[in-house]
């Protein structure tokens, strides 16, 4: 058999690799610099939505902003593991999973582990888990391409498939993210911002009841950079929320067709 | 009996699943189709066969409506979209370089992998991979690199020091039946579109793509960009009952109808791979006759649908 090898051969990719040092415009602090996309400090990409992706599910998104590009399935309310205790409330059950050619390099999708949990975190608060007693809610996302700011995108898509099954919450979930890029702070970054960050911070919401819930923070931050951080994510959760909403119309309406 | 089961659908002027403020009756008589069709499964079914006809209206040897969609994946060297009905199938090829073994330094290498992310299916759990999914890779595995499509040697670039190792990743964001025809054909889909890219070799002797600022010295392979396909090898999946055959299953039929039969023909009518496994129903050689039929009709189908994907690619 010659065409797989005994023994997984090691390959390396032929592409040039990213620069490990900063390129100068992001150092220098005083000088003006355009966005890899050409977009202000504080515009967002423009979102991209549509739920029934998946029809084996009982709800489903897509989601593309920019090169980011995401699909979450909702499976449920179905019944628990036996093993599992009784529970008088529902249960959510969160997976994040990245393709192989998510990231530039093959099979980079390390962070699985934490999105899964982070994902639990910022929808269960929102989810009325009162209303499907003993029975679990699956959320399973797949990030088809990673382009930067990937878990506010699951986050958000995930909140437009649980409406689009139908699952009762008490406000869709809106995420954003923020990086902090020496003294300037821009809202979603993409893959290269990232990479960059001297810090960032991501806030889920839900906007109609304006309640956090999640906010996280990595790196140095001043009280009065999270108060700005803060106030932009919110800002740009109620935009999004807005979009959102008039994606679920759309289905709604031309269902009724 | 198949009319008395619609009977009520005449009734409504919208399909299945529409309620409408009239009759209860009406809302009563569909929830007993859909009891039924649950309750029963066999018997919903054959009572559609003995009509010959199947509940989403196909006859019985037609494929549902294929599409195929090159160039999903930007970030790949070569990547496909592929739907039969409303399984979906992404394909994405990336290649990497590596060094080939000493046995055939000529030749490059092919890894074939399929995964069925939790997302396509309900059956299938986060950590625990589906039933399915080793099964089809090895399956696609086997049918690719016997088909003869892909010349290993012309995955070569520098003679005993470095080839193309081709990665080809199908995720399934849909599952709804015939999987690994779909599979199949998003791999070939993908193929079709794959463009190698051109390398260069620099100074510490690894290969890196070109671009503005390395130049163009050195290339190793200016002219090769393209793969030839020799002899393309399609699919389609049979599930056999009694006397019929179904072709192109739905999830639903697969479990219905345990025995399935999958038949690969290439390009020039050659049979590439034969599966029957094991099943309730013996399939006679006058059915496996059949089923290589139905294949080749299907294949012709399959064929003018890649063409027109490959050459709108090319008008762009």
């Amino acid at each position: 058999m010659a065409a797989k090898a005994a023994s997984t051969p090691t390959t390396y990719s032929p592409s040039p690799t990213t620069q490990k040092t900063k390129p100068s415009f992001f150092k220098n602090d005083n000088v003006d610099w355009v966005r890899p996309d050409g977009r202000g400090f504080h515009q967002c990409r423009p979102a991209f939505f549509r739920t029934g992706a998946v029809n084996a599910a009982a709800g489903s998104a897509y989601a593309e902003f920019g090169n980011t590009k995401v699909i979450v399935s909702v499976f449920g309310p179905r019944e628990s593991k036996k093993a599992m205790m009784y529970s008088d409330i529902g249960r959510l059950n969160c997976n994040v999973t990245f393709t192989t050619f998510a990231t530039p390099v093959r099979g980079q999708g390390s962070d699985d582990k934490d999105f899964s949990s982070m994902l639990h975190k910022a929808l269960e608060g929102a989810i009325m888990l009162e209303t499907f007693p003993k029975t679990t809610v699956d959320v399973f996302a797949l990030v088809l391409e990673s382009g930067g700011s990937d878990l506010p995108v699951v986050i958000s898509c995930a909140s437009v498939a649980l409406a689009d099954a139908g699952i009762m919450m008490y406000d869709l979930v809106t995420s954003v993210s923020v990086s902090c890029l020496g003294k300037n702070l821009v809202i979603d970054p993409v893959l290269e911002e990232e990479s960059y960050q001297d810090g960032s911070l991501m806030l889920s919401c839900m906007p109609s009841k304006y309640e956090v819930t999640q906010l996280t923070i990595t790196g140095e931050w001043s009280t009065a950079k999270i108060n700005e951080g803060m106030q932009l994510c919110l800002d740009a959760c109620s935009k999004l929320a807005k979009i959102m909403r008039s994606c679920l119309k759309e289905a709604a309406s031309a269902s009724e067709d | 009996m198949v009319s008395q089961l619609y009977a009520h659908e005449q009734k409504q002027d919208g399909g299945l699943g529409m309620g409408h403020s009239n009759a209860s009756g009406d809302l009563s008589s569909e929830m007993e189709v859909d009891a039924f069709r649950r309750l029963f499964p066999l018997r919903f079914y054959e009572h559609h066969l003995a009509e010959s006809i199947r509940p989403d209206g196909r006859a019985l040897g037609k494929a549902r409506d294929t599409t195929i969609e090159l160039g999903a994946v930007a970030s790949a060297d070569g990547s496909a979209l592929a739907k039969i009905g409303l399984t979906t199938m992404l394909a994405a090829i990336k290649m990497e370089v590596m060094t080939p073994s000493k046995e055939s330094p000529d030749e490059g290498c092919i890894a074939i992998d399929f995964h069925m992310p939790p997302i396509c299916s309900p059956l299938v759990r986060p950590g625990r991979p589906a039933e399915a999914e080793p099964v089809v890779s090895k399956q696609l595995a086997d049918t690719i690199l016997s088909s003869g499509m892909i010349d290993l040697k012309d995955l070569s670039l520098v003679s005993g020091k470095a080839a193309w190792m081709v990665y080809l990743d199908i995720y399934c964001l849909d599952a709804d039946g015939s999987l690994f025809d779909a599979a199949l054909l998003s791999a070939i889909a993908a193929f079709s579109h794959l463009q190698i890219p051109v390398v260069s070799m620099n100074d510490d002797g690894k290969l890196i793509v070109v671009s503005e600022e390395n130049g163009e010295k050195d290339i190793v392979n200016k002219e090769k960009r393209k793969l030839s396909l020799n002899r393309i090898p399609f699919s389609l999946t049979c599930v056999l009952h009694k006397n019929y055959i179904l072709a192109d299953p739905t999830a639903e039929e697969e479990t219905i109808f345990e025995t399935l039969v999958t038949v690969v023909l290439d390009t020039f009518d050659q049979l590439v791979y034969l599966y029957k496994p094991g099943g309730l129903v013996l399939a006679f050689t006058s059915s496996v006759q059949d089923c290589i039929a139905l294949t080749r009709q299907r294949l012709k189908e399959l064929q003018k649908i890649l063409d027109e994907s490959v050459s709108g690619m090319e008008v762009d």
